[in-house]
């Protein structure tokens, strides 16, 4: 999917925290959304995911498989994933179910899952009684379960034991050769980006700084903004 | 403390014998309660999830006068129903008044804002983290509609016990609109009522002990399918 934004801002309270001129994300672009503390990242994402309205402006999507339903084709993982209150299991199915898909190939993508991730012994579990770095798993499995052509990650990873960090990073990158989708991932973590991303775009203050390629944005002719939040270790 | 000893002695009779009258009473008693919050519930909970997730103007005081109608006393909804069905009232030509129907009606508009209320307490605290996690999976309205009351099932659960717990166990409501007509209108809150009356103290403990057992049968019913999910 690609997606295209002019003009795009976003009042709260009368304080703008978003105000882009123009993006563009390129179909089966993986993207970096990196910046500091309240500038605007999650925003951007709940603006191009339709669950906030921006205050003007306009985001175009043009999917590769123009017979789906935009909206069905893309998903937002949040940082503090809400998991339904039912089984692991049925947490993974239930994007499945709802597209109606036939329980034999719902109950094999699901076991695909389970086991790509690594999580087979949990998927009787009450979702309620999981750690975080489960959650955030099953919140994972069950984005990319549907295969969505747009996938925006929040800080996936935040809060996960390095060991954890590998597999889903592993998954994910599994998924994205696979399937070619478009990612948006925001992070705070700059090793990420450079293992992960093709693309990197820089938030401050509401404004995308900068944005290219890795090697140019973090590259010796970077700007000194970005050279300085590097520096500072805030990325 | 005689008559309370009386009472459950009487109950077990009651209970036992099988007094035609008194299952008719206890027959009508939960008809008309577990219809009117039926009723109540298919309207209440999707308008207190409505309420209790989207933001539009008007909307806290919406919230308000719902909070403010749950404390309603029964005997002025019942005065409120009967003026309106009286013969010569704006829904006169129906002649419900004395029915059970008027019964179902008061009762329903007893029940309404109890069910309503829970539900948007509910809603308001988990309502749109589930409407945005519905929304991010591509779920249409209608799923995500489900998807909520499927999410929100133990405090709708408790919504509506609270108000079939109303329900059953109020009495003005039901003897205003009602009128505990023998065989037609009386249920056990207004038979209790009027045995208190006529001095049948240990009766009127009987019937009441049975009206708790019903109770306690119907909500280890629901608690148990509750469980289930
Ligand atoms: N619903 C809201 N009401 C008012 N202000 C908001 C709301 N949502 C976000 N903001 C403000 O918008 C700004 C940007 O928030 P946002 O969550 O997008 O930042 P972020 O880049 O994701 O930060 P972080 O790295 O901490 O997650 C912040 O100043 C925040 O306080
Ligand atoms: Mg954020």
């Amino acid at each position: 999917m690609k997606i295209q934004g002019t003009g795009i801002t976003k009042v709260y309270n009368q304080k703008t925290v978003l105000d882009i001129d123009q993006f563009t994300f390129e179909s089966g672009d993986f993207w970096g959304i990196i910046g500091p503390n309240g500038s605007g990242k999650s925003t951007l994402l709940r603006l191009i995911s339709c669950l906030t309205e921006p205050s003007s402006g306009k985001i175009t999507y043009e999917l590769r498989d123009k017979g789906q339903a935009i909206k069905r084709s893309m998903t937002l993982v949040f940082q503090k994933p809400y998991l339904l209150r039912t089984s692991v299991y049925n947490n993974i199915a239930y994007p499945l179910q709802i597209r109606q898909v036939h329980p034999p190939e719902i109950r094999q993508k699901v076991e695909e899952m389970l086991t790509s991730f690594q999580i087979e012994s949990l998927a009787d579990q009450k979702a309620w009684t999981l750690s975080g770095g489960e959650a955030q798993k099953v919140a994972l499995a069950r984005a990319l379960v549907f295969n969505p052509e747009l996938i925006m990650l929040d800080e996936p990873t935040a809060n996960i034991d390095p060991g954890s960090i590998m597999l889903l990073e592993d998954r994910l990158r599994f998924h994205y050769e696979k399937f070619k989708p478009t990612v948006l991932m925001v992070t705070h973590n700059l090793q990420q980006t450079k293992r992960l991303c093709s693309k990197v775009a820089f938030l401050h203050e509401g404004v995308i700084h900068d944005q290219g390629s890795i090697d140019n944005v973090f590259g010796p002719d970077g700007t000194s903004l970005v050279k300085s939040f590097i520096q500072q270790g805030l990325i | 403390m005689e008559n309370i000893l009386e009472g459950v002695k009487d109950a077990l009779i009651l209970l036992t014998t099988l007094d035609p009258e008194f299952y008719t009473i206890v027959r009508l008693s939960l008809f008309v309660s577990l219809t009117a919050t039926l009723l109540a519930a298919i309207l209440a909970i999707p308008a207190g999830i409505v309420i209790g997730i989207k933001n539009f103007p008007g909307r806290k005081i919406i919230i308000r006068i719902v909070y403010t109608l749950m404390s309603m006393p029964p005997v002025v909804i019942g005065l409120i129903i009967f003026l309106l069905l009286l013969r010569n009232g704006p829904f006169g030509h129906f002649s419900l008044n004395f029915t059970p129907t008027a019964m179902i009606i008061a009762q329903f508009c007893l029940v309404t804002p109890i069910i309503t209320g829970v539900v948007i307490n509910g809603t308001k605290e988990r309502g749109q983290d589930i409407r945005e996690l519905a929304r991010t999976l591509g779920a249409s309205r209608s799923q995500t509609l489900w998807l909520l009351i499927r999410e929100l099932r133990i405090n709708i659960m408790t919504a509506v016990v609270t108000g079939y717990g109303r329900a059953i166990s109020e009495v003005g409501a039901v003897m205003v609109v009602g009128g505990n007509i023998r065989g037609h209108t009386r249920v056990m809150t207004t038979t209790i009522a009027m045995l208190r009356n006529m001095g049948e103290y240990s009766l009127a403990i009987a019937t009441g002990i049975v009206l708790l057992l019903i109770s306690f049968i119907i909500n280890s019913l629901l608690y148990y399918w509750q469980q289930e999910r």
